[in-house]
């Protein structure tokens, strides 16, 4: 997953940069790997699609939807999720 | 076995992803002959509930906390783990699992359900809103499911009920356990999890292929799972942290691998198990959200829902609580005639009928605050509270779902502290607990309201008026010491790694009828169980300590002239002195001995003996100390003297220096007491529960009271120092 070469490939953004209404395919998760084991048993494996729905009223957090789930995440975890264009 | 003997019943856990419907499945199946307790322990909700199966033997279903993973992320999921591994003492592993999934979003709920299979042991694949999938178009072959997993596979409608007979009938069959594997690792962890799992004593209750599930926990494991460290020897915890070290430095990625590589497995099953995929989007859900989550309406319309709900709750329980009362003082009054006059009739009617009474008047509005909590949660709109407010809530290290218990304890800390556990982070919940006492709850309101019409003048101040200003600081300060507290608490006692604060929003529902009100009717008798029952006893303490010794010089001078008086004819005169002998019988009393005994210690505060008898009868509920005071002034224990009492505060004079007893600066400084001061008996016997702990309810009572005694010092003192004791 992380051997994944992240300079050559600048159509990947961090998902927190997903405009609402923006598709993408987690590519990967880095951060603390507790919390990506966590993010990923939640069904954000990398491979899956993801669509940003909308942020909160104040900006923080943010409501994605993966299979079919929709989630709450806040920004600082956000910023850790790899999005790829579809 | 007698022939009479009942059969023991059969065990049968109700497992799944949170939203799965669990707990509507759950209410179908046992309807009301629930109960709800604790794990012990821990601050998790048990919940069993019985059901007879076709074949007349009875069922005992466990309603398991609703999980993600084997793999514990929080106390809830730690108790599942347990149960299903047979390591929880209290709750020998089920019988048979019917486990729950989402058949809208089956990817996703099978993660949890491929690692239960994988344990071998009985169970049930439950798929549930099958109505939904279908007006979906999405069409699932049951059979294909059933053969590629092992299990029975059923297909129903909890909240319509459909399916529910054939669900009963397969509960009361032997179901063989699934053989199926389906994960694969990567041989070098293979290799790692075969070594680690040779550590893991053997069990009589944990199956062969759980110690896999175990030794992989012992490498994820953070030196948080408890169950680990009770059944593992410390030696292979720590061998097992070097070993993750160790992987660590080769590559992060062996913490995940399992997670990729059963949605992999997950993905080729329902290529052959889903007909037709159906319409994913739900339209209609969108559209809400569209208007709830919006930047603009999304907040209005919750503060305008909020609004409705606490608006609601004061006007709707206001007449249950004004019927409650009148009832029970016709009790009084009927029971007070029919015996003789002596310590037994005033036991009953004082103390006990009077307890019984104060318990009462809280249950309308507990019951429509949760009736009000359940709708908004079961209909899926708590979680756009939550998700609205989550960035407001984070400042002090909390989330959003810790906001709706913070609002509902400012009708009553006690449905606040009980609404906390839909926090699934146990420090968040914790740090909830301990600052909603500090919201000012309705029982406060009648004590404001005296002391702020005897001492706050009703002067203008450009928009609003002194009282109001006054009034708002005080709600004020309690928010302002709750934040603080939270802000203090997050950062040392309730500390901790990281959390993930990641939060499902799920798709809106019609809340079922029947679900609400067995929650409103569980939470209304957990509240007469357990605080009622403290309430009626400091009650009845409090009637003691108030009406005993009896007697003394003063008491029976004022006898004495009341006779004089009665003999007279003057029935107005007798009445002045009933309402003086009252006083000064209180006075004499224990718990006038008691206010006087710790008057030096609430002098500094601005404080007589008088507010220290307020300050104790409080116990019991916070404004028993209305009617307390009226006692004290002589105005006989009725609530009505409201207007004469707070003249007699103003004019109430110090016995020794025959000057004024309480300035504006002293009610100030009492009202200050009572927003900060932990006085109510029965939110710390909820915290007990709650917490499963004697630990927490100790800190709360010691910290809040040092805190009050701090800041009424901080008012009185320092008030008089620049200028405002006179």
């Amino acid at each position: 997953m992380s051997a994944a070469p992240r300079d050559a490939s600048n159509a990947e953004r961090a998902l927190d940069a997903l405009a609402a209404g923006e598709c993408g395919v987690i590519s990967d998760i880095d951060g603390d790997p507790s919390i990506a084991r966590r993010l990923m048993e939640l069904g954000l494996v990398p491979g899956t699609d993801i669509e940003m729905i909308r942020r909160a009223p104040l900006g923080d957090p943010l409501e994605v939807r993966v299979r079919g789930v929709h989630l709450s995440l806040r920004r600082t975890e956000a910023r850790h999720i790899h999005v790829a264009a579809r | 076995m007698s022939p009479h003997a009942e059969p023991a019943p059969r065990r049968i856990a109700i497992l799944g992803n949170p939203n799965a419907g669990k707990s509507t499945l759950f209410n179908a199946l046992t309807g009301l002959r629930q109960k709800v307790g604790n794990y012990p322990g821990v601050t998790v909700e048990k919940k069993t509930g019985f059901c007879d199966l076709p074949s007349g033997r009875r069922a005992e279903i466990v309603d398991l906390p609703g999980s993600y993973s084997l793999q514990p992320a929080s106390p809830d999921e730690m108790i599942v783990r347990d149960v299903l591994l047979g390591l929880q003492a209290d709750t020998p592993p089920p019988d048979l699992i019917v486990f729950v999934v989402d058949a809208t979003n089956l990817d996703r709920h099978l993660y949890l359900a491929l690692q239960v299979i994988e344990l071998g042991r009985p169970l049930l694949l439950v798929l549930n809103m099958m109505d939904m999938a279908g007006a979906r178009g999405l069409r699932i072959d049951e059979r294909a499911l059933e053969r590629q997993l092992g299990v029975p596979v059923l297909g129903i409608s909890a909240a319509k009920g459909e399916g529910l007979p054939a669900l009963r009938e397969l509960m009361d069959r032997d179901v063989e356990p699934s053989a199926r594997h389906f994960r694969q690792w990567p041989p070098h962890l293979q290799r790692v999890l075969d070594r680690l799992e040779q550590r893991v004593p053997r069990h009589a209750t944990l199956p062969a292929r759980a110690r896999h599930d175990l030794a992989l926990a012992m490498l994820l494991d953070h030196g948080e799972d408890d169950a680990l460290a009770r059944h593992v020897p410390p030696e292979a915890l720590a061998d097992a942290r070097t070993i993750a070290q160790s992987l660590d430095q080769r590559s992060p990625d062996w913490r995940s691998e399992d997670v990729t590589g059963r949605y992999e497995e997950i993905s080729t099953l329902l290529a052959e198990a889903v007909i037709a995929a159906g319409e994913r989007g739900d339209r209609r859900r969108d559209r809400i959200d569209r208007v709830l989550t919006h930047r603009v309406a999304g907040p209005v319309v919750f503060v305008v829902l909020m609004g409705a709900v606490f608006q609601s709750v004061f006007a709707w329980a206001q007449p249950a609580m004004d019927l409650i009362d009148l009832l029970v003082n016709r009790l009084g009054t009927v029971v007070g005639h029919a015996m003789p006059a002596g310590a037994l009739r005033s036991l009953l009617v004082d103390g006990i009928i009077a307890g019984v009474g104060t318990t009462l008047t809280f249950v309308p509005q507990i019951a429509i605050l949760f009736l009000f909590l359940c709708v908004l949660e079961d209909s899926g709109y708590m979680a756009r509270a939550a998700f609205i407010m989550d960035r407001i809530m984070s400042r002090v290290g909390l989330s959003g779902r810790s906001f709706i218990p913070l609002l509902s304890s400012f009708a009553c800390a006690i449905p606040g502290i009980m609404a906390t556990r839909s926090i699934d982070n146990r420090r968040d919940r914790l740090a909830t607990i301990m600052i909603a006492p500090f919201m000012s709850c309705s029982a406060r309101l009648p004590v404001y309201a005296l002391l702020i019409g005897a001492f706050v003048p009703n002067r203008w101040v450009g928009f609003v008026t002194l009282p109001g200003i006054t009034l708002f600081a005080m709600y004020f300060l309690g928010i302002a010491a709750a934040i603080s507290v939270a802000w203090v608490l997050k950062r040392t006692a309730l500390k901790g790694g990281r959390p993930l604060y990641v939060m499902e929003l799920p798709p809106y529902r019609m809340p079922s009828w029947r679900s609400v009100l067995i929650t409103v009717r569980e939470r209304s008798l957990l509240f007469l169980q357990k605080a009622g029952t403290v309430i009626l006893a400091v009650s009845v303490v409090l009637w003691f300590l108030a009406s005993y010794p009896k007697g003394g010089a003063a008491v029976h001078a004022l006898e004495s002239q009341k006779a004089a008086a009665v003999m007279a004819g003057d029935s107005a005169q007798a009445g002045v002195l009933d309402h003086r002998i009252a006083g000064a019988a209180l006075e004499h009393s224990f718990a006038g001995q008691v206010g006087r005994f710790i008057e030096p210690s609430i002098a500094p505060l601005g404080f007589d003996w008088r507010f220290g008898i307020g300050l104790i009868t409080s116990l019991a509920a916070r404004e028993v100390m209305v009617s307390t005071m009226a006692t004290v002034f002589n105005l006989g224990n009725v609530d009505s003297h409201v207007r004469p009492l707070r003249q007699s505060l103003r004019e109430a004079t110090d016995a020794r220096t025959g000057q004024r007893a309480y300035t504006p600066l002293a009610g100030i400084s009492l009202m200050v007491f009572y927003v900060l001061a932990c006085q109510c008996m029965s939110t710390l016997a909820v915290v007990r529960r709650e917490t499963n702990s004697w630990r927490w309810p100790i800190f709360m009572l010691v910290m809040m009271n040092a805190m009050a005694w701090v800041a009424s010092f901080a008012v009185f003192q320092g008030g008089k120092l620049l200028g405002f004791g006179a």
